[in-house]
């Protein structure tokens, strides 16, 4: 791709074969795989920020999430399971000119990961984190997650899963992230939508994108093809801007959509800068 | 600027090393006894203009190291025993990820918790081999305050300069030791090659003379992917066994070809040892003592102290032995045999090479190895 | 009107949900029950708050019996929406009904049935003049137009209740006191205005249309797509068979072919609404809409 193109990039409507590496494509998701549709509505997103390449970097863990980063043509990095947030958090403070995404997924960021996510929300380091909740370790074959629902059959679950599920967008609410909100895949505009704003936030954002996982999961719970899995999925959630209607009370176990919460917390980073600016100032006088 | 006399503690040191190296991010997490080395950064980073992260565990810290110096800062994280352990799937990351950073191990007593504030070598193997699968890496063991300082700059450098993470190996004794210190404002480190030309054909893991690909940083335009799967030079995962072959090897031909730049080591009164003793750290230094207060007796002993540990310097351990021409080897060392194992492996053939093993907390004294050799020369 | 004596004077009020029709039959049918007739009124509003059509029949004199009125026998038709008046104009008593409308033009989502770009939504296409010389009296109002320079659009069922009152024979005094008890009392100077406005704009003729009503063409301003070209590319090594695009479709114009790879079955029913290609997990789907320019205009330029 040539320079000129690239400068004009922001003027010309989304095409996401601007901001995918065309040379890795097809890529290895499965058929029907959300995460696809996540990852364009996160580039959507970028897209209409109109952030640039070179300074944009995809940080994503491990498992079919974490396999996102290289199918996005800036800097990305593939970390470790579980650890995107910490690599994230070293390369947002050291070089806070770079807008800083972590793709993660429900085990990467909930299980091994979960530390480093409730500590990256309580820090507020200015990054967004776009979770891939499909509730299943995929790339292993299938076993159990944090957030697989209630009686579902996974590998590791073969009468049906007993654990309780993490609400990750509670999670990170009360850890503190400045930006919180969820979004299904089927609602991709507005998906797109959510992730401008959490990109947006000063802060530490959290998305949490409802995914599906057809191949695996919804085959092994009879949850249909990825049509009806999305559609089924969108059934079950509720949009924030519903606030408490009359529906509440019929749908006791709907999830929120939408923007869960925003906070102006300070943003770390900025605020340790500033930090480092007096003790160089004051330095400075010493001598 | 000229020099300065300080009082320092080996710890201290260390930060002040990593400073004068340009190091600019330091993340950690605390721990007996290396947390004097993130209490030091603290005051010290944000006074140059860097950064000082507290993370959430070892873990995170190793990650966030990795992280800053994927930006193309000079970043490094310290830890004793237990986060050493947590730090390896990280650290393998840096070996294949090629990703310059400094670890520091400060060696406590183990297994597990063991004696948080007792010295102990026990880590010499896990330095080298603690991260799974193949793997390179450079070990550094400074045996003073002074040395501690120096090596920390020299750990950066050929992280830099080779695009490899680099331990360096402390134990409890020389981390809490306060020496006299005369800190050159000369020593530096280099600052890694990043990516400059092209960037249609750039290819961020190309082989290169040097076989150390320039680096590309974020903001360059260069847009790469890194990744810790093993990859062709283009950065992308490969599986195909010739790329594979060719990837992995290069991550050990690289250091041997600049073995010249990473060995170091250093040897007393070897010339016509009878008996040489191979020593690292606080150990080395009471070789020292050893061997000098042997030789006061008439006794013929040697010392030879790599300072790189690993990749050991075969070749100069061999030479020295063999102009020496000692009959025997003793290598003492603070755990119940490790760095015996490598010792013998070179030497084991044509010498006696035996251990001199405390792991009880405590140092091995000059006493301890004067006695040893005395007792390998007895008749 | 004082020349009827025989049988209930009816009065059919419809619009759409949320204009305030239900005021205006209420306003009507007690300012009669207060000139000691006797009223019925019955109204439909099901779908109101979605948008949809709403009616109120108000039937009085000295005795009505029904409270509906049968098709052909209103007297009055008012309408707070352009193509709802339209649609009961049968009602209308065929010679001496009265119409009176606003041309507000609300469209409804079937109307809007054909989604291709540019499409004509089908929306009532008579114009006011048109209609007027199907009527004996009628009057083609900016009612929301009118409202909206008094300062509320929301009057503007109190501007045709002005209107209606000169098809009626009972006072202006008593009207006001009516609309005055009904309206909250923040808006009642405003209903007041409103209501004389429309009263003497239907006073200065027996047919007329707003000349400078923007009424009924206010949404024609709004910003519409021309005819506009789709192209549909389906990138056949990326595709993986999903079904994700043929089950959104709107149009349900893909399927996927023997290979199990999308494909576009039925162009022509294509709008171009993008929805395949924002849902494909695999971007495989790009669409391209281009504007179709007019040949001549091209060349013009």
């Amino acid at each position: 791709m040539n320079m000129e193109t690239e400068m004009n990039l922001q003027d010309r409507p989304f095409d996401i074969n601007d901001y995918i590496r065309l040379n890795m494509m097809p890529h290895f998701l499965c058929p029907g795989c959300g995460h696809g549709i996540a990852l364009r509505a996160l580039l959507w997103a970028v897209h209409e920020l109109g952030l640039d390449k070179d300074r944009l970097a995809v940080v994503s863990g491990i498992g079919c999430s974490g396999r996102l980063s290289a199918y996005v043509d800036a800097n990305s990095f593939h970390t470790t399971h579980g650890r995107p947030l910490a690599f994230a958090t070293g390369l947002a403070l050291a070089r806070p000119d770079l807008t800083v995404i972590v793709i993660t997924g429900d085990g990467d960021s909930l299980a091994i990961g979960g530390n480093h996510l409730i500590h990256a929300c309580r820090r507020n380091l200015n990054m967004t984190c776009l979770m891939l909740n499909n509730e299943i370790y995929g790339m292993t074959g299938g076993q159990v997650s944090p957030t697989t629902s209630a009686d579902r059959y996974t590998t590791t679950t073969p009468a049906g899963n007993r654990e309780p599920v993490f609400d990750a967008c509670a999670l990170a609410a009360a850890a503190g992230a400045g930006f919180v909100g969820r979004e299904v895949t089927l609602q991709v505009t507005g998906l797109k939508d959510l992730i401008r704003k959490a990109i947006a936030h000063d802060g530490f954002s959290f998305v949490e994108v409802i995914s599906d996982c057809t191949e695996i999961y919804g085959r092994k719970n009879d949850l249909g093809a990825s049509p009806e899995m999305m559609l089924g999925q969108k059934a079950v959630m509720r949009p924030d801007t519903y606030r408490s209607t009359v529906d509440v009370p019929f749908r006791p176990n709907a999830l929120k959509t939408g923007v869960l919460q925003q906070t102006d917390r300070p943003e770390y980073g900025s605020s340790y800068r500033a930090m480092v600016a007096a003790r160089q100032r004051d330095s400075g006088e010493d001598r | 600027m000229t020099s300065r006399r300080l009082n320092l503690q080996g710890n201290q040191a260390c930060a002040l090393g990593a400073i004068a190296a340009g190091c600019r991010f330091f993340a950690g997490y605390p721990i007996t006894p290396s947390s004097e080395i993130a209490e030091t950064m603290s005051g010290e980073l944000p006074r140059v203009g860097g950064t000082f992260v507290q993370m959430e565990d070892e873990i995170a810290s190793m990650a966030a190291v990795i992280g800053a110096s994927m930006g193309g800062v000079k970043a490094m994280t310290a830890t004793s025993g237990p986060g050493f352990s947590l730090k390896q799937e990280n650290l393998g990351y840096a070996c294949g990820a090629e990703i310059p950073c400094v670890v520091v191990n400060v060696m406590r007593g183990g297994p597990s918790t063991g004696m948080p504030t007792r010295p102990a070598q026990g880590d010499i193997m896990q330095a080298r081999w603690g991260t799974h699968g193949d793997h390179t890496v450079i070990v550094l063991a400074p045996a003073s305050v002074a040395e501690t300082y120096s090596e920390t700059i020299r750990a950066f450098d050929l992280s830099e300069r080779l695009r490899v993470p680099v331990v360096l190996l402390l134990d409890e004794v020389i981390g809490h030791l306060v020496e006299t210190v005369e800190l050159g404002t000369t020593a530096t480190a280099a600052t890694r090659k990043f990516a400059t030309g092209p960037r249609e054909e750039f290819q961020p893991y190309a082989v290169t003379e040097d076989l150390v690909p320039p680096m590309p940083r974020p903001g360059d335009g260069y847009r790469a992917h890194t990744t810790g799967l093993t990859h062709a030079p283009d950065g992308f995962p490969t599986q195909k066994p010739d790329e594979v072959r060719a990837a992995i090897g290069r991550l050990s031909d690289k250091l041997v070809l600049h073995r010249e730049l990473i060995e170091s080591w250093h040897s007393q009164a070897a010339d016509d040892a009878e008996v040489m003793i191979v020593a690292i750290g606080i150990t080395a230094r009471a070789a020292q003592k050893a061997v000098d207060d042997l030789r006061a007796q008439g006794v013929r002993a040697g010392l030879f102290r790599p300072v790189t540990l690993w990749p050991f310097p075969e070749q100069a351990l061999r030479d020295v032995v063999a102009k020496s021409g000692a009959r025997a080897v003793i290598v003492p060392e603070m755990n119940q045999g490790q760095l015996v194992l490598e010792v013998e492996r070179l030497l084991g053939r044509d010498l006696k090479v035996t251990g001199l093993n405390r792991f009880d907390g405590e140092p091995l004294s000059p006493a301890d190895i004067a006695a040893r050799v005395r007792e390998e020369l007895a008749p | 009107m004082s020349s009827r004596t025989s049988g209930p004077t009816n009065v059919l009020i419809v619009g759409v949900g949320g204009q305030g029709v239900i005021m205006v039959s209420k306003v009507l049918a007690q300012l009669c029950q207060n000139q000691g007739h006797q009223v019925k009124q019955s109204e439909v509003h099901g779908m109101a708050k979605r948008g949809g059509g709403v009616f109120s029949h108000v039937r009085f004199g000295a005795q009505v019996w029904s409270p509906t009125i049968p098709e052909g026998e209103a007297d009055i038709l008012v309408a707070l929406e352009w193509a709802e008046g339209l649609r009961w104009i049968n009602f209308m008593k065929p010679d001496s009904g009265i119409f009176i409308a606003d041309c507000q033009r609300i469209v409804p989502p079937f109307a809007c049935r054909d989604r291709g770009r540019g499409a004509e939504p089908a929306y009532a296409p008579q114009t006011p003049e048109e209609i007027m010389e199907q009527v004996s009296t009628g009057y083609a109002m900016d009612a929301t137009g009118m409202a909206e320079r008094l300062g509320n659009a929301r009057a503007a069922n109190t501007v045709l209740l002005g209107a209606l009152s000169t098809a009626l024979d009972f006072a202006p005094e008593a009207w006001l006191e009516v609309i005055e008890a009904f309206v909250p009392p923040r808006t009642v100077e405003i209903n007041r205005n409103a209501f004389l406005e429309g009263r003497a704009w239907a006073m200065a003729g027996s047919k007329r249309v707003d000349e400078t009503a923007s009424g009924l063409h206010r949404h024609r301003e709004v910003a519409r797509h021309g005819p506009v070209n789709t192209v549909v590319e389906i990138i056949d090594e990326w595709c993986k068979g999903c079904d994700i695009c043929v089950k959104m479709c709107p149009e349900r114009c893909l399927r996927l072919d023997g290979r199990l790879v999308a494909e576009l079955a039925l162009p022509d029913l294509c709008t171009g609404c993008r929805m395949c290609e924002l849902l494909c997990p695999d971007f495989a789907i790009r669409i391209t809409n281009t504007a179709v320019t007019d040949a001549v205009t091209e060349a013009a330029q």
